[in-house]
């Protein structure tokens, strides 16, 4: 991992077209802008892990035969 | 194009049938090519959507409307770019559901549903966190479809 130290105002620029900046450092707590085209998903990492971790469990799906006895 | 599958064994699919994802689903990034099977049968409310890249991932997917009359998220224009132009008419929205050992604790995931452009196949998975709380990852589905089935069949 590239580990780039940034002060308050400061920004990355990745890829021609996003831009991160650091816009608030309050003790363990940093505010980052994000200027990134529209079409670019971002998410925070939890809730990626949380819908990726949701995925995993659907594809294991366990009692495929009893299910068709719901409808 | 022949296919093996998780849940119908080997079948043929018509390459008019691939779905394309661009970005992939929500953390497999590398599963890009899917089709929607059913049975025709036993069709009920479940579909799989299946990966051509690897047989064994395979998702049960469902329209949301069915065990939520109401879903009906907040969605941007552009985080629908790659499905090229979209024409309401032509577009379905399906949820994945999560089939655990124990039906009763069944769920389908509202906050992350997969739409595709039913013209041109090409497919994504958004995520609504700006929601969460009518939309949450876990939306138990057991007693909506039993209540379901029990009307139907009066």
């Amino acid at each position: 991992m590239l580990a780039l130290s940034r002060k308050k105002n400061e920004a990355l620029v990745i890829n021609n077209d996003i831009e991160i900046t650091v816009l608030d450092i309050r003790g363990d707590q940093v505010k980052l802008g994000i200027t990134a085209p529209k079409a670019v998903p971002i998410y925070r990492e939890e809730v990626y892990l949380q819908i990726q971790e949701a995925n995993k469990e659907a594809m294991s799906a366990e009692n495929v035969d009893a299910l068709k006895e719901l409808f | 194009m022949v296919v093996e599958t998780r849940v119908f064994g080997e079948i043929e699919i018509d390459d008019a049938k691939i779905i394309t994802f661009h970005s992939g689903i929500i953390g497999f990034p590398e599963l890009t090519k899917f089709t929607l099977l059913y049975d025709a049968d036993k069709a009920g409310g479940i579909k799989w959507l299946q990966s051509l890249d690897e047989p064994a991932f395979a998702m049960p997917v469902m329209d949301p409307l069915y065990v939520k009359e109401t879903y009906n998220p907040v969605v941007e224009d552009e985080w629908l770019k790659s499905l090229g132009d979209l024409n309401p008419e032509e577009t379905l929205v399906l949820v994945t559901v999560t089939v655990p050992k124990d039906l009763t604790d069944m769920s389908v995931n509202l906050q992350a549903p997969i739409i595709v452009n039913a013209e041109n196949k090409a497919a994504c998975q958004i995520i609504v966190d700006n929601q969460t709380d009518e939309f949450p990852i876990k939306f138990m589905i057991y007693d909506i479809l039993q209540e379901k089935k029990e009307r139907a069949g009066e």
